[in-house]
């Protein structure tokens, strides 16, 4: 294998590191320099082309006309084309880049070149598409779409770390009478062959930097991901969204593939305070960032989702208790302060509560709810659980449809629900106005949001807090296997009582704030499946796809399937179908999601598994991150 | 119309609808213990199978002569779903965390539905669904439509079928073995995975028929007909004891008959006036399996078993 020196230097550490990673010949035969260069042409081709005009006319989503400046698709792009040139450089041993690329690996390279190659060609074929043939492309389309091919071509040439080669486990990835093909056992076993590899790669320690360094680094990335995520919220068109999406999701990848987010994640481990801080700090900047109510809306609803994720995430990430009914706790902790709210269609419409009083209600009727549920059930096989609680939230719902005086007493005014639910006061601060702090206003989305913020964090610390004690590590026990845990003196039954109805409590308190910021609660939102996203199945996606058992997952979760379906307006019809399919593609490929709790990847991943010794233990908690939210 | 032999002759057609759906559940329980959530779905995926075959059969052609190709018609939808969702979906997960394979059924039930609601033509609302002409039949004061009386006569046949094949046939007795310990069966030379793919073709077929039947009985499909029959014929598979197939049918039969019986009599009791009618039903019936879970967790004729988690 003709490598390059510090590729050479590096093997040689991960030897001595007892690393499993292996590099391989590329895919592409080139020489090494050959590869480099084309890599590099194909980066400075591609930023070139986003200069020029791509297309003759403007009915093009975003003004792709111009040259001299980049507009519309052709940003993401030229973002795509600078990060992996400057990440490529920084590979390669350019001094003062080299941080870029922590890890010493190719595989970053190749992955933000595909994510250039896939928002570029997007773009060129979504242009054919829409006016209708190739030939409405401009010389700087064409230049765009052979630059990005260059770029990718020259990746691809890299000499890539791969996954080693192992005995295929059949019990777990069975092909079941596809094995009697070759060409897919084949192409099963190349596919399995050409993963990369990455989540094993050594970074350098960052506690060498000097400590205020290391706490500027934290708040620029902070601030950098708060302007990505504003300017991914600011997009107008469907087409530029998902060309966003494509370098977004595919970079980020790419960039965890060269170790950068490995060290960022050290870096907030060592100051976990700090990073937590400012964490809460970028999110409280949020609705100052963009001063629009629509942005607020959108920011208080995934904070709602974020944090009914993460009560659920006590129960199915942490406990293992898979828990279908899960919004049903929302909806009892909204009603009941929806009750309580003042409003003059509760039954009790003289009374109003003060917030405090009404989400500690709300909390302790979604608790009551849930040791009501729980008491029976938890005694038995988890899967018992699974459909009381789907056919206690569907329960939920036919009730509070019937207590409308009619088909029932009258409690909850049945499918109309109780409307007119007036807006919180704390403190003499009216959330339902406008308030001016500074230059800026803030409405009231925004002043709901910063509420809920401060649910949310709460929330988190709850969690964090929970998971970090006895009861947590309890939790874990049980969830792992309970037979054990019963054995080693835990009680089993308690401590899955107490994890219930601690979720129920926390989806709750998120209901109180959910009825004051709906104005009103009906019982459709409070299903299992639904158009509408407080479903329980959306939940269980959220948690799921983000990663079950760590705090960040199920808040990017609930995030990204919040916000996605949101900007791209014309998925909405195949939303619900689109959820079901992911939830079937993660468990299969994916099941510890999006970011994975360490001991959970370890548990469904038992066959990748290094032999025992070489995997770094602990580190169990992924640090607390609100600023995806 | 609300006399007792009356709501008893409601609660056993209801229930046999259950019990049908509910042998699906309990099959692939008990061997593979895995709560297949999506048989609800292809339970109506059967019912829109054998529409869709009725849709495309000349209008001439009597609905006797069309009832067995819609029977085929639906069992091939129901029984190519169920399997193809053991091959593809579950048995990847045989070994994985048991949360794994529960959620991938979870996925896989909002799929179908949702594959049906987007591209079965015009399957937004609900579908009419052709009717059995004849009846209603007066059998003493009792009033019978003809749907009925197929499901009757259809759960009637399958279980008695179902008994004399896993009691007597070789596969049968296989599958027992299998329910029993996996692991021994399959070193006894059982074809396990054979065993599975049985069982959830059983089941599949069961649910096409149960689909097929209601639909004739209430001459309406949806496509959500699924998550809240599937949640009715769990219980009933819990009722009568889970991963037992006579267990499935009585379960079924008495949620069927005690759901018949609340509507009609729970206004009756003193205090519980505004509790009766249809709008209560999934009520009592959710009520009835948290108080079997509480009394007598194990079913009505399911034994005690270890958690084999």
């Amino acid at each position: 294998m003709t490598d390059l020196p510090i590729a050479a230097a590096e093997e040689a550490a991960a030897a001595t590191a007892g690393h499993s990673t292996r590099r391989t010949a590329p895919f592409i035969p080139l020489p090494v320099t050959a590869a480099r260069a084309t890599t590099l042409a194909g980066a400075v081709i591609t930023t070139a082309s986003t200069f020029m005009s791509w297309t003759y006319t403007t009915d093009f989503p975003g003004d792709l006309t111009v040259s001299g400046y980049p507009g519309g698709l052709q940003v993401m792009t030229l973002i795509g084309a600078l990060l992996t040139g400057v990440v490529a450089l920084g590979t390669f041993g350019l001094k003062g880049l080299r941080w870029l690329n922590p890890a010493r690996t190719n595989n970053g390279v190749l992955l933000l070149a595909l994510a250039t190659l896939g928002t570029t060609w997007y773009t060129v074929i979504d242009i054919a598409a829409k006016l209708g043939g190739f030939a409405n492309l401009d010389p700087g389309g064409i230049v765009a779409f052979i630059g990005a091919l260059v770029l990718f071509a020259g990746a691809l040439a890299l000499p890539l770390d791969r996954h080693p080669e192992e005995a295929a486990d059949t019990e777990y990835y069975e092909l079941g009478w596809f094995e009697q093909v070759t060409p897919v056992v084949r192409g099963y076993a190349w596919l399995r062959e050409a993963r990369l590899h990455h989540s094993e790669l050594r970074v350098p320690d960052t506690r060498k930097l000097n400590p205020w360094l290391q706490r500027l680094v934290i708040v620029v990335v902070y601030a950098l991901g708060l302007k990505i995520l504003t300017f991914g919220l600011a997009t107008d068109y469907s087409d530029i969204f998902i060309g966003y999406l494509i370098v977004v999701a595919i970079g980020v990848w790419g960039l965890s593939a060269s170790g950068l987010i490995k060290q960022f994640q050290q870096l907030t481990q060592h100051n976990k305070r700090f990073a937590g801080t400012i964490g809460v700090i970028t999110a409280i900047a949020y609705p100052f960032a963009q001063n629009n109510e629509l942005w607020a809306n959108l920011g208080v609803y995934v904070l709602i989702v974020a944090t009914v994720a993460l009560g659920l995430n006590i129960v199915v990430g942490l406990t293992g208790l898979l828990d279908l009914g899960y919004v049903a706790f929302l909806g009892v902790g909204a009603y009941t302060a929806a009750l309580v709210s003042g409003s003059p269609f509760s039954i009790w419409s003289g009374t109003q509560f003060p917030f405090w009083a009404a989400a500690l209600a709300g909390m302790i009727a979604a608790c009551v709810f849930g040791v009501l549920i729980g008491a029976p059930t938890l005694r038995l096989r988890g899967d018992y659980l699974a459909i009381v609680t789907l056919g206690f939230g569907e329960i939920f719902r036919i009730v509070v449809r019937n207590l409308d005086g009619v088909s029932g007493p009258k409690v909850t005014n049945g499918p109309n629900g109780i409307a007119q639910i007036p807006d919180l006061s704390i403190f003499g601060y009216n959330l339902g106005d406008t308030h001016s702090v500074g230059s800026f206003t803030l409405g009231r989305f925004a002043n709901y949001y910063l509420l809920m913020l401060v649910i949310t964090v709460i929330v988190v610390l709850v969690f964090t807090r929970a998971a970090d004690s006895r009861i947590g590590r309890s939790w874990i026990a049980i969830r792992e296997d309970e037979t054990a845990a019963t054995a080693m003196g835990i009680n089993g039954f308690r401590v899955k009582l107490v994890a219930f109805a601690l979720g129920a409590s926390l989806a709750g308190l998120a209901g109180t704030v959910f009825a004051h910021v709906t104005n009103s609660v009906v019982p459709d939102p409070y299903q299992f499946s639904g158009p509408v996203p407080p479903n329980s199945a959306f939940l269980l996606a959220a948690v799921v796809l983000g990663g079950m058992g760590t705090v960040s997952g199920p808040i990017l979760g609930a995030a990204l399937l919040y916000v996605i379906p949101q900007k791209l307006g014309f998925l909405s019809k195949y939303e619900l179908f689109a959820f079901g399919i992911a939830l079937i593609l993660i468990m299969r490929f994916r099941p510890e999601g999006i970011i994975p709790n360490r001991r959970r990847q370890l548990e469904f991943h038992e066959d990748d598994a290094p032999a025992p010794g070489n995997r770094p233990m602990g580190d169990d908690t992924v640090p607390a991150t609100t600023a995806g939210a | 119309m609300h006399t007792l032999p009356q709501q008893l002759a409601n609660g056993l057609f209801l229930g046999s609808m259950y019990g049908l759906i509910a042998i699906g559940y309990t099959m692939v329980y008990g061997i593979v213990q895995l709560i297949n959530f999506a048989h609800g779905e292809i339970y109506m995926t059967g019912a829109f199978g054998a529409l869709a075959i009725y849709t495309n059969l000349p209008s001439s052609l009597s609905i006797w002569a069309a009832l067995p190709l819609m029977l085929i018609g639906g069992a091939l939808v129901s029984v190519v779903i169920a399997v193809g969702a053991e091959r593809l979906a579950y048995r990847p997960l045989r070994n994985a965390p048991r949360l794994a394979p529960l959620i991938t059924a979870i996925g896989l039930s909002l799929a179908l539905q949702q594959a049906v609601f987007n591209w079965y033509p015009d399957a937004k609302s609900g579908k009419r669904f052709p009717q059995l002409p004849g009846g209603p039949f007066h059998i003493g004061s009792v009033d019978v439509q003809s749907g009925d009386l197929f499901l009757l006569g259809a759960a009637v046949i399958c279980m008695l079928a179902l008994g004399i094949f896993v009691r007597s046939s070789r596969t049968g007795r296989a599958m027992q073995a299998t329910a029993q310990d996996p692991d021994t069966a399959k070193l006894m030379g059982v074809d396990t995975n054979r065993i599975i793919i049985i069982a959830f073709a059983i089941g599949g077929f069961f649910a096409a028929v149960a689909g097929l039947a209601s639909g004739l009985k209430y001459g309406q499909i949806q496509y959500n007909m699924g998550f809240q029959a599937g949640l009715k014929a769990f219980t009933a598979a819990v009722l009568g004891g889970i991963g037992n197939i006579y267990g499935a049918m009585l379960g079924g039969l008495v949620l069927g008959i005690a759901e018949a019986c609340a509507t009609a009599y729970i206004a009756n009791v003193p205090g519980m006036e505004q509790f009766g009618g249809g709008a209560w039903a999934q009520v009592w019936a959710f009520v009835l399996l948290i108080v079997v879970l509480l009394v007598r967790p194990q079913g009505l004729l399911g034994e005690r078993v270890a958690d084999r988690a």
